[in-house]
């Protein structure tokens, strides 16, 4: 009988994996399991929400994707439980054998415990399609006109340019002094927030929620902040940080921290198993989810390959028009640093520099060409001798260019 | 697959090359250098000519890389490595205009259009019988395409 290869969750990284392992093998039985009943990638639930796409037009897949690789896929079906001993999971109708398994079962986003939040009727997360769906009904039933938004990070601000898009106002609370803080400083978050507001966003900033009010249908109809201020509204949307969904594994006894632990090989503790993206908690962004569901699905497949490239302080975002791209923590305290700093009428630039050695950078305008950036911070590349010379925002891959026998870029340092 | 080899030694960076990738990109139908309209903010090059500081030239075009970090880092699916052709086409329609991409090309080479909705890279001039259209028109055979 042919060996029995399951990944449980239909992101990134359980994608990225079903392929690599059909590179390597065709004659086993690849078996997916999701709650989702559309695959989609979650960067672009707010286009759903906006109404730009519909579920079909999430997808980040052909349509014929799970034909293609053969791949049997169990649509809304939910893992409850892993024996790894009888090398099964546990399901809400059954039980699933495998032979290899990969968990890549992505994360859940979390609730603060604000008083109602957690036992509401319209708290809602932005993480799956079925949350995006949640909140298209909500918006729908009630006639929404104003949406609580806790968190200004990406998907929060995600959230918002959907809701925004149906005319729905929101008001955005955060708890750091600036939107996006894990991305911006201060001035690049001003000129998102300036965008936002001029769009009929209202942010509140260094502020957050500390109560609610229900009404007898259990619904929340304001918040209350930390101010003493009442903001009505139709519902709460929660985008306040995500943590690896693990709780499904409470009993399996796999080592876990605040995600899987695996070693360089994506493997877990036990025989078999794998574990790739989020769940990990070793990153949040889609391409090293790829990355590492490409490793596990190849190590499962009986090759040896390490995850190595495992930087993750990246993003890039797009909203209003104005893109973004940082690289590493911007607002971080380096002694010693010297920052770069370079703005003209369309175009923001900071960059960090401690020792020679470029830490983190800012581009917020025209971002064209900055795909170097991140290669140089995450391998701790010296720039002395070319700082020396001009402008640090002047450097390219140019600077490094260099070829292999293949006619592929290398970088020549 | 088929690439375009560079030599960067021939290059004198005439920029012929970003001329010729301009026009065969125009969507206004037309034909020829000539009638290239340079107002158009659609008119861009995907190409680039980099000077070296030293007197020298440094062509930019896309290696369709073996293992090609944009397509890597592509959440929509628009970016992908073509196993037949080898080449990473861009389904400009699936974009989601995240410009991950941009972030994970480690030479910098997808870049954003300039209203922003899309990414411009080099699709070897949708696989025209006659080859890209750089490589016909570079004056010095810096650039070739090659069985690799």
């Amino acid at each position: 009988m042919a060996e029995i290869y399951v990944i449980v969750g239909t992101g990134a990284a359980g994608m990225a994996a079903a392929e690599q392992i059909r590179l390597y093998k065709k004659d086993v039985t690849v078996v997916m399991m999701s709650i989702d009943e559309h695959s989609h990638s979650r960067c672009m639930l707010h286009k759903f929400l906006g109404g730009e796409r519909t579920k079909e037009e999430l997808s980040f897949v052909e349509p014929d994707f799970f034909e293609k690789n053969e791949i049997c896929w169990g649509k809304g079906q939910k893992a409850l439980g892993l024996d790894t001993a009888k090398k099964q999971i546990r399901m809400e109708n059954g039980y699933q054998p495998y032979d290899k398994l990969l968990i890549a079962t992505g994360s859940v986003f979390g609730i603060p415990p604000i008083n109602n939040f957690r036992t509401a009727s319209n708290v809602y997360g932005f993480r799956d399609l079925s949350d995006a769906q949640k909140i298209d009904e909500a918006v729908k039933k009630k006639d929404a006109k104003h949406v609580f938004i806790v968190g200004s990070g990406l998907v929060g601000l995600d959230v918002a340019t959907g809701l925004m898009e149906r005319g729905v106002k929101v008001t955005i609370a955060e708890m750091a002094p600036r939107v996006m803080p894990l991305q911006t400083d201060d001035t690049a978050a001003k000129a998102y927030q300036e965008r936002f507001e001029a769009h009929g966003a209202r942010f509140l900033l260094g502020i957050g929620a500390s109560d609610s009010i229900v009404n007898d249908q259990n619904e929340i109809t304001a918040v209350v902040l930390s101010t003493g201020e009442t903001v009505e509204c139709d519902f709460v949307i929660c985008a306040a940080g995500v943590r690896p969904n693990i709780a499904w594994l409470e009993d399996s006894g796999i080592a876990m921290d605040r995600g899987i632990t695996v070693d360089g090989h994506m493997r877990t503790s036990a025989p078999d198993v794998y574990a790739a993206g989020d769940v990990t908690g070793l990153s949040g962004v889609w391409p090293n989810a790829m990355d590492m569901g490409r490793v596990a699905a190849s190590n499962m497949c009986g090759a040896d390959v390490e995850y190595t490239d495992r930087y993750c302080m990246k993003n890039t975002s797009n909203f209003f028009g104005l893109q973004m791209l940082t690289i590493g923590d911007i607002n971080a305290q380096v002694d010693g640093a010297e920052i770069y700093m370079k703005e003209s009428r369309d175009c923001y630039k900071k960059a960090v520099v401690k020792d020679g050695v470029l830490k983190s950078i800012l581009i917020q305008g025209d971002i064209s060409h900055t795909g170097h950036w991140q290669y140089l911070i995450k391998n701790g590349i010296n720039i002395s001798d070319i700082i020396k010379k001009k402008s640090v925002f002047d450097i390219t891959y140019g600077d490094f260019y260099g070829m292999d026998d293949m006619g592929e870029y290398q970088y020549n340092i | 697959m088929k690439r375009i080899v560079i030599d960067p030694a021939k290059c004198d960076g005439c920029k012929n090359c970003a001329l010729a990738c301009m026009d065969s990109h125009r969507t206004d139908g037309g034909e020829g250098v000539v009638t290239l309209n340079f107002s158009l903010p659609e008119t861009e090059a995907r190409n680039e000519i980099l000077n070296d500081g030293k007197g020298g030239y440094l062509p930019m075009f896309c290696r369709h890389c073996s293992v090609p970090g944009c397509a890597n880092s592509c959440m929509s699916g628009a970016l992908k490595k073509d196993p037949e052709t080898g080449h990473v086409t861009y389904d400009e329609k699936r974009c989601g205009a995240c410009f991950m991409c941009v972030m994970n090309c480690p030479y910098g080479i997808p870049k954003p259009s300039r209203d922003g909705t899309k990414i411009l890279k080099c699709d070897f001039c949708n696989e025209r019988p006659e080859g890209p259209a750089c490589v016909a028109a570079c004056p010095k055979q810096a650039i070739w395409v090659e069985e690799v």
